[in-house]
């Protein structure tokens, strides 16, 4: 009894300190689950939660901005859900922001995001604003996809197993590129033949172009070209002096008779001669602007 | 055997009865106020070092021992959250509790059962004061007050043990040890292991005031009415503990 006065302040410290501790420990975890300080509801419609419960974080850019705080349905097909968000960033959240469910690691807990919207709408939620929701994402519909890629790649691998057989055995020409030894030796040789004719080609052009020989004299020298003309034309005044010379030769009545009878044999001969080389002239010098036209072709197409 | 069965069914009739007296008396005047003040002293107070040292212990003991299982799955930083799960949980209120079944259940039963053998109980009646609100009601409500105290008291030492745990090897500030302490812990964890700790605190004080006041003559009795105070209350604490944890999850 003597004790008492002087232990009653020890007791009202130790009851504090104890009821301040639980205090401290009920407020931190109030503190994570949102239940103190000021608040903003906002509301979703899901399709399928996948799971979600209650107490689960809310995520905006990776922060957890609430808690999922009511799961409650609505019909057979829709969720409704209803989350705790803190009103220090409901400035963030913008009216075209919507949820979507994913998962916190490969064994973690559910965690619903915050996804902001394209940008166009700007105005922030209010309270108890209804928000859009992404669709989550099943377990079951990710396995139907892997089918499905699992079946193309089955049916890939069997197309490319023929494939191959056909390759290695086959009598197409393809594996015979492949793997017949003789069509390789053939091809080879023939090759070796293209190249070397090609190489013979290209030395016939080059003698062509600045060779001595007729040919590329007839091609390629101008002043071949001009000789080979006033030869045309020396041939053609010749042709017309004999033809006088004869007209002369006719006037002569020596040889008159002889020369009537061997004047129109000579006029026809002469004649056909005549026509024969302007034919000739004219099949030459047609040929040469061919050939001409040719090396001018053959050489662009070089450079 | 038949006599040990029976002698076991009235004991716990008796206990009933007891309790029942209890819960009459404790809401009627006069209240005893400065004696249970007095009695809280010396139940919370006086008990606060031994419950301190061991929550202590058993935070650092705990971290230290569960690292290289958590090691093993490189879940390391899960430590904090796993101990402070544990020991609000679990560990330190029973391990309050069995340290106060030791030595407060113990002390009433002894002290009651002394005032028992030596008459101070009956002088008491015989001049008019109520021997059972002054001994009884104090004692019980003081423990019952006081066990969750400690327990708050251990639980908030037991989490820096764990973080002076930590901190042997590898390094962690305190303020991200208590931030990963409290992202581990939810109300469903703190509130059933404080409402048990009432249940202990409770059934701590009113077993050792029953052993005591029904202490037969003989200074032999003392003894055995401590002892008996020590295990029943021991006893109790883990049959609770196992009735708590089912309705918790039946509950949750």
């Amino acid at each position: 009894m003597k004790t008492h006065k002087g232990s009653a302040w020890k007791v009202g410290l130790f009851v504090i300190t104890g009821i301040g501790l639980f205090m401290f420990f009920i407020y931190f975890i109030g503190e994570q689950k949102n239940l103190f300080g000021s608040n903003i509801r906002l509301r979703s419609v899901f399709r399928n939660v996948s799971g979600l419960k209650t107490g689960n974080n809310v995520r905006l850019a990776g922060i957890n901005v609430g808690t999922v705080d009511d799961i409650t349905m609505l019909t057979d097909s829709s969720v409704l859900v209803e989350l705790i968000i803190r009103k220090n960033v409901q400035s963030f959240i913008k009216s075209d922001t919507r949820a979507s469910i994913g998962s916190d690691g490969l064994m973690g807990d559910k965690v619903l995001t915050l996804v902001p919207g394209p940008g166009a709408d700007q105005t922030p939620v209010k309270n108890n604003d209804l928000i859009l929701s992404n669709p989550g994402i099943e377990m079951e519909d990710i396995m139907k996809s892997v089918k499905g890629t699992v079946e193309n790649a089955g049916i890939i691998s069997r197309e490319l197993a023929v494939f191959t057989s056909k390759m290695n055995k086959g009598d197409g020409v393809l594996s015979k590129l492949i793997s017949d030894e003789e069509l390789s030796k053939s091809l080879k040789s023939t090759l070796t033949h293209l190249e070397s004719s090609s190489g013979d080609f290209e030395k016939f052009t080059q003698k062509m172009n600045n060779g001595k020989g007729a040919l590329s004299k007839l091609v390629s020298d101008e002043s071949f070209g001009n000789s080979l003309d006033s030869t045309m034309l020396n041939l053609q005044s010749s042709t017309k002096g004999l033809s006088e010379n004869m007209e002369a030769a006719q006037h002569n009545f020596l040889l008159r008779g002889f020369f009537n009878k061997k004047k129109k044999a000579d006029a026809k001969k002469a004649s056909a001669l005549l026509t024969q080389l302007k034919k000739q002239e004219r099949v030459t010098a047609d040929s040469l602007g061919r050939l001409r036209k040719n090396i001018v072709a053959d050489s662009t197409h070089r450079q | 055997m038949f006599i040990q069965i029976r002698s076991g069914l009235s004991n716990a009739g008796d206990f009933i009865q007891f309790t029942g007296r209890f819960f009459k008396e404790v809401l009627r005047p006069p209240y005893e106020f400065k004696e249970f003040i007095r009695q809280c002293f010396s139940i919370g107070n006086r008990s606060l070092p031994l419950v301190a040292i061991t929550g202590f212990i058993m935070g650092l003991v705990l971290t230290i021992q569960t690292r290289p299982t958590l090691a093993a799955f490189g879940a390391e930083s899960w430590l904090p959250g796993m101990v402070s799960l544990s020991l609000i949980r679990e560990i330190s209120p029973v391990i309050t509790a069995l340290i106060c079944a030791g030595k407060i259940s113990s002390g009433i039963a002894a002290e009651l059962g002394s005032m028992k053998v030596t008459e101070q109980i009956d002088a008491m009646e015989v001049s008019g004061a109520d021997p059972f609100k002054y001994l009884v009601i104090t004692r019980v409500l003081a423990t019952t007050f006081m066990i969750p105290l400690l327990v708050v008291f251990a639980d908030c030492i037991g989490i820096y043990g764990g973080y002076l745990g930590m901190n042997m090897q590898s390094g962690i500030t305190l303020f991200r040890y208590v931030a990963k302490v409290f992202e581990a812990l939810s109300f469903s964890d703190i509130i059933p292991a404080t409402l048990k700790t009432f249940l202990f605190g409770f059934f701590i004080g009113m077993i050792g005031s029953h052993k005591g006041y029904t202490a037969s003559s003989g200074t032999e009795s003392v003894g055995k009415a401590a002892t008996s105070a020590v295990v029943a209350a021991s006893l109790i604490i883990f049959i609770i503990d196992m009735m708590a944890v089912q309705l918790t999850s039946l509950l949750t």
